[in-house]
């Protein structure tokens, strides 16, 4: 009953339909293309990075300092040239640092977030630094670090103040 | 192919089971942009470090002369540059413990509730 004729058919109609069905998955599958730059994987990196580096920039060396970057929020409110320069050469040599001497390609634009007290505690935000103006061409994320500041901000009293520092972030 | 000669049947057999697994193993790592783009959307969804840094700076200024205008802060902008509620509530610690505070979180897609009690 079982012998050996006919293997070639066998495999030739298995072939066949193995053929049918990969041209079924393929043409289906063309309704939806997926390359790597929809699928946000750069993203989630990018703000992870970027997340890390404010998060170092707001970490005090010991417990009797001042973060560097509640330093660089408090001269923000009198000295914001200042201010603009020392977090402008810190964080990109946070984020654009890489093993080897080629660095990254990556932009920033950093605000600072504030509640103001003397105007009927809205929002206010005003622009901390930057490296590159926002074209509008760009796809950036957004990192933010909360930071505890001892300054007259919003209001006219020298106090404890929470704010929240903004960067958008992008590779180009 | 087939009836003209019968010869050689296995190896012709062979080359279409390693043509086959070659084209599975195409379509496998075909899902693989797809697979992906799912993690890195939920990463990406999941307010992870909102929530620790929210937490953390919550738990600072619990330590400070102006808490309550720093919680103030805290509340305002977390609203209206996040989009999160956040409610901050004293409670009356423990004996043997300073300061006991119940953190509240939510953005609309993931709330976090703590209740923190120094040490």
């Amino acid at each position: 009953m079982v012998n050996d004729d006919g293997q070639l058919y066998t495999i030739e109609g298995f072939a066949a339909g193995m053929i049918m069905l990969f041209t079924a998955y393929l043409v289906l599958g063309a309704t939806s293309v997926y390359t790597p730059g929809d699928t946000h994987i750069s993203d989630m990196q990018l703000e992870q990075l970027g997340t890390d580096a404010l998060r170092m920039m707001n970490t005090p060396v010991n417990s009797t300092t001042d973060s560097p970057l509640q330093n660089i929020t408090e001269t923000s409110v009198n000295n914001p040239a200042d201010a603009k320069k020392t977090f402008n050469m810190t964080f990109l040599n946070y984020v654009n640092n890489k093993t080897g001497s080629e660095t990254d390609n990556l932009h920033y634009s950093a605000i600072v977030s504030y509640r103001n007290i003397t105007d009927g505690n809205t929002t206010w935000s005003y622009p901390l630094a930057s490296n590159r103006n926002l074209t509008g061409g760009e796809h950036p994320v957004r990192v933010t670090e909360w930071v505890i500041v001892d300054n007259k901000i919003g209001s006219n009293v020298k106090q404890n103040r929470s704010v929240l520092v903004e960067v958008l972030l992008w590779r180009d | 192919m087939a009836g003209l000669n019968d010869d050689a049947q296995w190896i012709v057999l062979m080359g279409f089971v390693v043509s086959f697994s070659l084209f599975f193993l195409a379509m496998i790592l075909n899902q693989s942009t797809v697979v992906g783009q799912t993690t890195a959307e939920s990463v990406l969804d999941f307010p992870k470090n909102d929530i620790r840094d929210v937490r953390s700076v919550i738990i600072h200024s619990s330590s400070l002369s102006d808490s309550a205008v720093v919680q103030d802060d805290i509340k305002a902008i977390a609203l209206s540059r996040k989009g999160a509620v956040i409610q901050i509530t004293p409670l009356i610690p423990p004996s043997g413990h300073y300061t006991s505070l119940y953190i509240h979180y939510n953005n609309g897609v993931t709330a976090y509730n703590e209740i923190w009690t120094s040490s």
